[in-house]
């Protein structure tokens, strides 16, 4: 073998799943290199065929799939023409492969230490002592603590992330020349996968390994990868070095991809003035009881926002942050269990039934599923009818005109009528439910994590297509979300939440570029920018937070960050802390900010 | 912010449709379920003797094998003086053949009026005990659950004995008996699509709790209870059988299987063994036929 040889190199790989009756080709003719020490990006959309063409590279494919042509050469042999146990051989022990699910990739009724152990034994002639001892030293390496305990531990007595580092120690533990990652971060909060991703590009340097990252995310491949792969159409349309694909993205599937990268670079939302607090919340709070126990859970804990008309407010936070539960108080879809929710001056906690239903014309919801929220025996039809049949009622022809206009609003095509939900796509169906908000021209919608499921192509058009309405319609949002970049660009104010408060607000462009309160710059320093000229491998990492977040059972005495603040005074743990102005629309909770004992953020995360 | 650019085709994910298995259960179950229906409605009519008429051969047993095709070949030819009797006769003189054919056509009415009851009562109260649960719903469920902690056949014997013997009696008291299987099932899935995003979408929308209890929670809660139904009716000729044979069933000399098993009961011991046998055969196939039916339903529908 020529040391400039690839390490893996992939040929007209064609993979299809044989059904009753037909034949599905999701992996038409793809062909690529992988080079040594080398981490790669595989992107492409939600079922175009990134995980089948990650698995058939290790020879496999889910049934009822099956490998119809092609090569994968790996150390001079072709792995496809392989007998099943030379290539058994390889994978696992040259080849590693990480997986989406962490928890259903671990054997439930072997403690985590034996897995490694048989991992490592099944390709070398090891004790099941030294198996021990290797699967402790692994565990270390990817940065278990207390690594001798964990070895102990079965798979459900560990965290997502955990389980997820586990795994990665499993598939490392023969230290292979090349490493898959199948969507390795998907469903972990943003901190624990800037984390997570951290210590796996860690742990494949110091090993040496290749890896080939499997992913939907822009800033995954931007902060990590050195050469991006761009599948689409069973196809990969693009093979470029992150930064060229950055800057000059030649595939118009890679264009649109990119689209909302590149425009948002020009600057942010301009900020709407007057009419502050068209609708706004005053020291809300929402507990829930728990069962059989006096205590409560401390969802939303005196929250104060306001949103003026045509304004959209960002409301941003990691899981658990309370941010969810602010915008179902907000629609009464929970009561409040204190504080009041007004719109346009009128408190509608204290709304009577009848009158709440006829309120709801003015105040919509988007919700994160859009397959769960809508009715999946109706058309479209019916669908963006009811809306209007519950608030206008009248003839049934001009309402269905009207419906019509309504997916003619959202860029969908009026053919839709008679379809389906089970029959429509993720962003088809999104977009059908913000038709259907926007129906009764409400004044404020809440948009509860709109895009969280879809693919970045498909959420870039959906984000463009809300910051359009916004301007046409002048309705005020407020955008639920933890995805940062999205908020950047159709927000003009943010409030980050922390454990049921608000911790920091201002501006987008004031948050963004100076993060002041502790919380908020680890947040916003875990999220990965799509930006490769600003990598998170190339510079030291910044500190993350310690520990996890506290129970909202038993909230901390004093400030609730004090246990993870790398700021913290004797004075903070037992002080709560107050939401303090500093003028211009920006607020803190953090007494040491609002005194400067904190210097500002050195340097901008994100100028 | 960008003008706005019309998107490429979004595509959708590509669709991958689960592999279904030929299900050859649930064929036998549709033949089966096919022809009791078929019987019911034209079984009385074309037995080759009146179901409700004594003939003057008495207990005369069924052909044997060897038998059968000079019988055939005869009845065809016209040279029989009488039709064979297929299934022999009892003790009465009656044709065994022509009464097990006519039967599903009390057994299946009786089940199928018993189940539609059952259906529509335990899926109401389903419906209204899982939207609006409170203590009174509570309630409820807590009455049903000790109706249906009786045994079933006791249950219905009792209220037959009680009320009286007759057709409309018996459905009551399997209504009684299954309505709180319904109950349950509907009250199970109510729950489940309560939490759904699309209830919770059409409150935010304005709808008042009950046009969501009917517009949308009653048509995605309706599946289990209609699958639920192949087996409940299946049972239910079961247990109306069952009532007959211990004597509160309906009155002869209405065709019934489990009125035949019990007139021929007496009989076995004679060694006459047609009396009975052939109309228990009847009513295990036809349950068979209707549970496995119901279980390939169900099947599908889990698989969604």
């Amino acid at each position: 073998m020529n040391r400039d040889d690839p390490l893996l190199r992939v040929r007209n790989l064609k993979v299809g799943y044989e059904v009753p009756g037909d034949l599905i080709v999701p992996v038409e003719d793809v062909s690529f290199d992988l080079n040594p020490h080398e981490v790669v990006g595989l992107i492409g959309d939600a079922g175009s065929g990134k995980s089948t063409t990650a698995l058939a590279l290790t020879g496999l494919a889910r049934q009822p799939g099956r490998i119809m042509g092609g090569s994968v050469t790996f150390g001079g042999r072709d792995l496809l023409t392989l007998p099943d146990d030379e290539i058994r051989a390889i994978r696992g022990r040259d080849i590693g492969i990480i997986v989406q699910n962490p928890r259903a990739a671990l054997n439930p009724m072997l403690r985590v230490g034996r897995q490694i152990g048989f991992a490592y034994r099944a390709h070398n002639d090891a004790t099941a002592a030294d198996a021990r001892a290797h699967a402790i030293d692994m565990l270390r390496l990817v940065g278990i603590n207390d690594p001798e305990r964990r070895v102990e531990a079965y798979a459900h007595e560990l965290s997502g992330g955990m389980a997820q580092r586990a795994l990665i120690a499993m598939a490392l533990s023969s230290r292979p020349r090349l490493l898959i990652a199948d969507e390795p971060t998907s469903g972990l909060d943003v901190t624990i996968q800037a984390q997570f991703l951290d210590e796996m590009w860690q742990t494949v340097q110091k090993t040496g390994s290749a890896m080939l990252l499997v992913t939907q995310e822009l800033g995954v491949i931007a902060n990590f990868c050195d050469r991006v792969l761009v599948l689409h159409e069973g196809r990969i349309v693009e093979d470029a070095p992150v930064r060229r694909f950055f800057s000059a993205p030649q595939h118009p599937y890679s264009r649109q991809v990119l689209r909302f990268y590149t425009d948002r670079a020009s600057g942010y939302p301009e900020q709407v003035s007057g009419g502050g607090g068209f609708l706004r919340t005053d020291a809300l709070t929402k507990h829930f009881p728990l069962r059989n126990s006096d205590k409560v859970v401390q969802a939303v804990d005196k929250v104060t926002i306001s949103v003026a008309r045509g304004e959209a407010v960002g409301l941003v936070g990691e899981s658990g942050s309370g941010k969810t539960t602010v915008g179902r108080c907000l629609m009464r879809l929970e009561h409040p269990t204190s504080g009041a929710v007004i719109l346009d001056g009128q408190d509608i906690t204290a709304l009577n039934a009848a009158e709440m239903r006829k309120m709801r014309s003015r105040m919509q919801i988007v919700f994160q599923d859009p397959f769960d929220s809508v009715n999946q025996r109706w058309t479209v039809a019916d669908i963006l009818d009811e809306p209007l049949r519950v608030h206008e009622g009248g003839d049934r022809a001009a309402r269905r005109e009207r419906a019509v206009a309504a997916l003619r609003q959202v860029d969908l095509d009026p053919s839709l009528m008679i379809a389906r939900p089970r029959d429509l796509g993720a962003s088809t169906l999104q977009r059908i439910n913000i038709a259907r908000a926007l129906i009764c021209n409400p004044d404020f919608v809440v948009l509860d994590e709109p895009t969280s499921v879809l693919a970045p192509r498909a959420r870039n058009s959906l984000i463009a297509l809300l910051a359009r309405l916004q301007k046409e319609l002048g309705i005020s949002y407020l955008f639920v979300s933890h995805d940062l970049t999205t908020v950047r660009y159709l927000c003009q104010r943010v409030a980050v939440m922390y454990l049921g408060q608000i911790v920091e607000e201002g501006s987008v462009e004031q948050v963004f570029t100076a993060p002041q309160h502790p919380y908020s710059r680890a947040l916003l320093s875990a999220h990965l920018m799509p930006d490769p000229t600003r990598r998170r491998v190339d510079n030291p990492v910044p500190a993350a937070l310690e520990g996890e977040i506290p129970s909202p059972i038993d909230v901390p005495k004093g400030c609730y960050l004090a246990s993870r603040c790398p700021h913290v005074t004797d004075t903070c743990r037992v002080n709560p802390q107050i939401l303090t102005d500093l003028g211009k629309g920006r607020a803190v909770r953090c007494e040491r900010v609002v005194n400067g004992e904190i210097a500002p953020t050195p340097e901008s995360d994100d100028a | 912010m960008p003008d706005h650019v019309p998107d490429l085709p979004l595509g959708d994910t590509k669709y991958i449709p689960p592999v279904r298995k030929a299900d050859w259960l649930m064929r036998i179950g549709v033949a089966i379920v096919t022809l009791v229906i078929f019987l019911a409605i034209f079984g009385p009519h074309i037995g080759p003797y009146d179901p409700t008429r004594t003939t003057i051969r008495i207990a005369v047993p069924p052909p044997g094998l060897t038998e059968i095709p000079g019988l055939v070949a005869g009845w065809f030819g016209g040279t029989l003086d009488h039709p064979p009797h297929w299934m022999g006769t009892d003790a009465n003189g009656y044709d065994i053949f022509s009464r097990v054919i006519a039967a599903p056509r009390t057994d299946l009415k009786i089940a199928l009026l018993a189940n539609i009851l059952s259906l529509s009562v335990g899926v109401f109260f389903g419906l209204i005990a899982g939207y609006w649960r409170n203590w009174a719903t509570e309630l409820l469920i807590r009455v049903s659950d000790v109706l249906q902690s009786f045994p079933v056949f006791i249950l219905a014997m009792v209220l037959v004995a009680l009320a009286g013997r007759s057709a409309t009696n018996i459905i009551i008291a399997l209504a009684f008996v299954y309505t709180p299987i319904y109950l349950r099932l509907t009250r199970a899935e109510v729950m489940g699509q309560t939490a759904r995003g699309f209830v919770e979408a059409a409150r935010a929308m304005g709808n008042s709790e009950l046009s969501i209890a009917l517009r949308h929670v009653l048509p995605n809660s309706l599946t289990p209870a209609l699958i639920q139904s192949s087996v409940t009716i299946g049972f239910a000729i079961l247990l109306t059988a069952g009532l007959s044979f211990v004597g509160a069933g309906v009155r002869p000399p209405t065709p019934e299987w489990g009125l035949m098993i019990s007139t021929g009961a007496n009989q076995i011991v004679l060694g006459e063994w047609w009396p009975s046998v052939f109309p228990g055969l009847a009513i295990s196939l036809t349950v068979f036929g209707f549970a496995v039916l119901g279980n390939a339903l169900e099947r599908r529908y889990e698989q969604g």
